[in-house]
């Protein structure tokens, strides 16, 4: 059972552990799968290749940091609820299993 | 990138070529672990054993991303810039992203990139592959790749070939509603197969023996005029003549159908290629894209289940279900292929069982892809023929198609999977390296406006490499990829974004990596041998006869 109040600390410890846990299972390779199959699916990978062409011709001078620091908030934003939503549900579904 | 000059550190280490020691060493080694901690990922599951992960040297959490510096053992993450530190620190130049290869310059502060590095990186990855493999031919392991060297010959052919800067990049005439070849025409010009085949003179219309209609000698004509260095837009009347005398159906000034265009020149270049044949052909249309398709009909009542494979060129694609489908959703290109694919209930006239004998059965059928072709080709069946030709309309819907396409899912193998374990999507149930099924776009015909007074224009994809000579180390400067929108004469610069959100008629797709059969030589070269031989043969016949016919003479006069 986890502590009722967990300290920041005692909880990026907790995350630590399971995302080990997730990628020494395969876990997180199979979640990841699932991801981008489904952001592939829903056109979100060719939008965010389209427009991160697009901006690189405006941005100068171009570097791969100033790039990423553009198109890192429209990716995260833009991606569709669904998708959030069951990829949310298979994690979730990992760690019940994982804490007992 | 550094403006358009690349790294030069890279392009140092590069020059030093000792790769048995240093950074690119080290940086194969890492992208071949990653190639091997994918794989066992994939397996690991359903076993207590455990993949083993790095961790971060600076902060100890594990790295689901690690970046990894090719000068010392630290590893760390790229997001909180520990790795970045710790190349200031120690002041080493070069870290890679283990999960793309990627190399990232510190001096340059961004990735770099260099065609040698690529080179190294998928020979890396394609070592680590072969270890295993999972779809033997005749017990047989996987053949290693190797890399074309040119010999020696080669070397000096390629010194004296003149070159000539080609446009690649032509419009094609309209000759009075030809519009529908010439994005057919356009397409097989992009095709990278096709391309190879004829520039590679595997049909020289010079030397062709068929006298006339080879449609094979048209091909070879205008893959020499696309690649000449002339701007301006080509005619291709020879074609069209050639296409009206091979193909009546299609003959006359009106407009027609460009997929029925595309079947019939198919079918036009399978019979004017040597050595074609009708089971197991492999003449360019075949090897290029020659798939095969399974169906599968499983009766209700007893289970016998009956298979049956058969040969396809594409695909065609229904774009409204039947009523009471359960498929739903955006019209994608996936959805399409998903009804393609799914169980279709026979009625009890369809369909008689063999093993339960009575007759009148319901059956299910399903249609599952057997082989996948090198070169995958859909159509949307936009135009509804109701009775007789007469009636006709067209259907709009648009379809949302990826850049990126995954076959696996639709294959016999990973369809069966899916019935038995309802492992549905799981990449478990994909035998081999995703890379097997992947496809990339590199062409689509568009059709708009009605049936009888539409315009066909079509994208196609542009890739090239750009060299800069003027370095002693060739410096390779860029992966050049544009598309180009085609109208007739009309060639335009278009982005990624237009061509996905353009009205779809056909897409063709090309597969990332080909497969061949291990140990064996092509049939053509066997053949090539063959003649060879048989040539010389004659040649010593004719010398032994002549001589013979000199002593005749001579012994007479004795």
């Amino acid at each position: 059972m986890p502590p009722a109040a967990a300290t920041p600390a005692e909880l990026d410890a907790l995350q630590a552990q399971l995302t080990q846990r997730l990628l020494e299972s395969g876990e997180w390779d199979r979640i990841k799968f699932v991801l981008a199959a489904k952001l592939n699916d829903s056109g979100w990978t060719d939008d965010m290749r389209n427009r991160s062409k697009e901006r690189a011709r405006t941005i100068e001078p171009l570097s791969f940091n100033a790039l990423l620091e553009e198109m890192l908030p429209p990716a995260q934003t833009s991606i569709p609820l669904a998708i959030r939503r069951d990829v949310i549900a298979l994690i979730r579904g990992y760690i019940d299993q994982q804490i007992e | 990138m550094n403006g358009i000059q690349g790294c030069p550190h890279i392009a140092a280490l590069v020059g030093l070529g000792d790769l048995a020691s240093g950074p690119l060493r080290k940086f194969q080694e890492v992208v071949a672990w990653e190639a091997r901690r994918a794989r066992q990922a994939k397996t690991v599951g359903a076993t207590r054993k455990k993949v083993s992960i790095p961790f971060c040297s600076t902060c100890k959490v594990p790295l689901p991303r690690p970046f990894v510096c090719l000068h010392c053992w630290y590893a760390g993450c790229w997001r909180s810039g520990h790795v970045s530190e710790h190349l200031q620190e120690s002041q080493h130049i070069f870290c890679a992203d283990v999960t793309t290869g990627s190399i990232f310059c510190s001096e340059c502060k961004d990735f770099v990139y260099h065609a040698r590095v690529d080179e190294l990186y998928r020979a890396a990855v394609v070592t680590e592959e072969e270890k295993q493999t999972l779809f033997q031919v005749a017990k047989k392991p996987r053949e290693r790749f190797q890399s074309w060297v040119p010999t020696a010959h080669d070397v000096v052919v390629l010194e004296n070939a003149a070159t000539i800067p080609c446009q690649r990049r032509r419009g094609l005439l309209n000759l009075g509603q030809t519009c529908f070849m010439n994005v057919v025409l356009q397409c097989f010009i992009h095709n990278p197969l096709l391309r190879n085949y004829f520039l590679g003179d595997k049909h020289n219309n010079r030397q062709c023996k068929i006298e006339e209609d080879c449609t094979c000698c048209e091909m070879d004509k205008l893959f020499a005029e696309i690649f000449s260095d002339e701007r301006t837009a080509f005619g291709p009347v020879t074609f069209l003549v050639t296409t009206w005398r091979k193909s009546t159906e299609l003959a006359g000034y009106q407009q027609q159908d460009a997929h029925e265009f595309f079947i019939s020149t198919l079918n036009n270049i399978h019979s004017s290629s040597r050595g074609s044949t009708n089971i197991s052909c492999n003449c360019i249309v075949h090897s290029t894209f020659a798939g095969q398709l399974q169906s599968d009909v499983v009766c209700e009542r007893c289970g016998n289940e009956t298979s049956t494979v058969d040969p396809m060129l594409d695909i065609s694609l229904e774009l409204r279900g039947k009523p009471g489908e359960v498929v739903a959703g955006e019209n994608t290109l996936a959805t399409c292929l998903k009804r393609y694919t799914q169980p279709e209930k026979l009625g009890p006239k369809q369909y008689s069982c063999s093993k339960c004998g009575k007759s009148g059965q319901e059956a299910s059928k399903r249609m599952s892809i057997r082989k996948l072709p090198p070169v995958l080709s859909f159509q949307f069946k936009r135009f509804e023929h109701k009775g007789d030709k007469s009636v006709s309309r067209k259907i709009d819907t648009r379809v949302r198609f990826p850049a990126i396409l995954n076959m696996a899912p639709f294959t016999t193998h990973v369809v069966k999977n899916a019935e038995k374990e309802n492992t549905n999507g799981s990449m478990s149930a994909y035998p081999g390296p995703i890379t097997m099924y992947e496809y990339d776009l590199f062409a689509v015909i568009n059709h708009e406006g009605q049936i009888n007074n539409g315009h066909y224009t079509n994208y196609a994809r542009y890739e090239d490499e750009v060299r800069d000579f003027s370095s002693s180390s060739g410096l390779s400067i860029s992966l050049f990829v544009q598309w180009y929108r085609f109208d007739d004469d009309k060639v335009t610069a278009a982005s990624l974004g237009s061509v996905l959100a353009s009205p779809a008629y056909m897409c063709f797709y090309v597969k990332r990596h080909l497969d061949y059969k291990p140990y064996t030589t092509p049939s053509y070269v066997l053949k090539r041998e063959n003649e060879v031989a048989r040539e010389k043969e004659i040649e010593r016949e004719k010398e032994l006869s002549s001589i013979k016919e000199l002593e005749d003479a001579l012994l007479a006069t004795v």
